[in-house]
């Protein structure tokens, strides 16, 4: 059965683990999840001032 | 004869080029790394909200403390889907079907999950060689029964996955041989044969597609056990 031959079993298995952490792995990395959008409460609208307290 | 059909599977060489490197090389191109962008494009957006939905359906019975090998498991599970689905295309090279790239993926992720569960946790790991509720007296031939199931996992893993292919690959080809032999000499019942090549296709769609998934199932399965 040729996937038993020897031969190209260590060059297969590094080079698919090397594409998979050199290619896959940083591109799935770039995918984000951010939070669903949420509605404006009316409760956010009481705001304190800024009161620039260093100067 | 038998023996020549298995020679789709000989990691092919063109021009002194492996194609199992363009095999691997190429589907990558389908995949564009997402930007900063708020809102990206429908292809883009379809890949994001099915990395997402099939992260969070195999992590959510993961103990928190697991959830780091979230990036590990849904990349393979990208990587498989691709390969297998990309397999399916006429000349073109699977390269889930070498028990190489199988046994190399399913050999080094389960040690690496059964060493992680017997450095933090050993009791806990250990403790699933003996299932709940198990007659006293049977105690000893569980435990080596146990044992010998998980040193078969990865071996049943890759093989798994390579006997899965190999099997859909060579019922392609011989039905596909079949249907052309018969065109001529037979006809209607090329047309029969042509409707079995047509519904094999499809199953070997669906089974490419399951057949990842159990890979990662499986991993996160063993996962759960020891993290």
């Amino acid at each position: 059965m040729p996937q038993l031959i020897p031969t190209p079993w260590l060059a297969l298995l590094i080079f698919s683990w090397t594409i998979f952490t050199a290619i896959v792995l940083p591109k799935v990395l770039k995918h984000s999840f951010p939070d669903n959008p949420t509605l404006p409460s009316k409760q956010n609208l009481s705001k304190n001032k800024w009161d620039w307290s260093w100067h | 004869m038998t023996l020549s059909l298995f020679d789709q599977f000989l990691s092919p060489v063109v021009c002194w080029i492996p194609l199992v490197a363009i095999a691997i090389m190429l589907p990558w191109i389908l995949f564009p790394s997402p930007t900063t962008r708020w809102v990206n494009n429908r292809n883009l957006t379809s890949q994001n909200w099915f990395l997402g939905q099939s992260t969070s359906q195999i992590f959510s019975p993961i103990n928190p403390s697991g959830h780091k090998w979230a990036i590990l498991l849904s990349s393979l599970l990208i990587f498989l889907t691709t390969m297998n689905t990309a397999g399916l295309l006429p000349y073109t090279f699977t390269p889930t079907s070498q028990l190489s790239i199988n046994m190399g993926f399913a050999g080094a992720l389960w040690m690496g999950i059964v060493i992680l569960g017997m450095r933090t946790q050993p009791t806990h790991s250990l403790g699933h060689l003996l299932p709940e509720g198990a007659p006293a007296l049977l105690t000893p031939v569980l435990v080596i029964i146990e044992t010998i199931s998980l040193f078969i996992r990865p071996i049943a893993l890759g093989v798994r996955l390579t006997a899965n292919l190999t099997a859909g690959h060579l019922l392609i080809q011989l039905t596909s041989t079949a249907t052309l032999a018969l065109l001529t000499i037979m006809p209607i019942t090329a047309i029969f044969t042509g409707v079995l090549l047509f519904l094999l296709a499809l199953l070997e769609a669906a089974v490419a597609l399951i057949q990842a998934y159990v890979f990662i199932l499986l991993l996160s399965l063993y996962l759960q056990e020891n993290v």
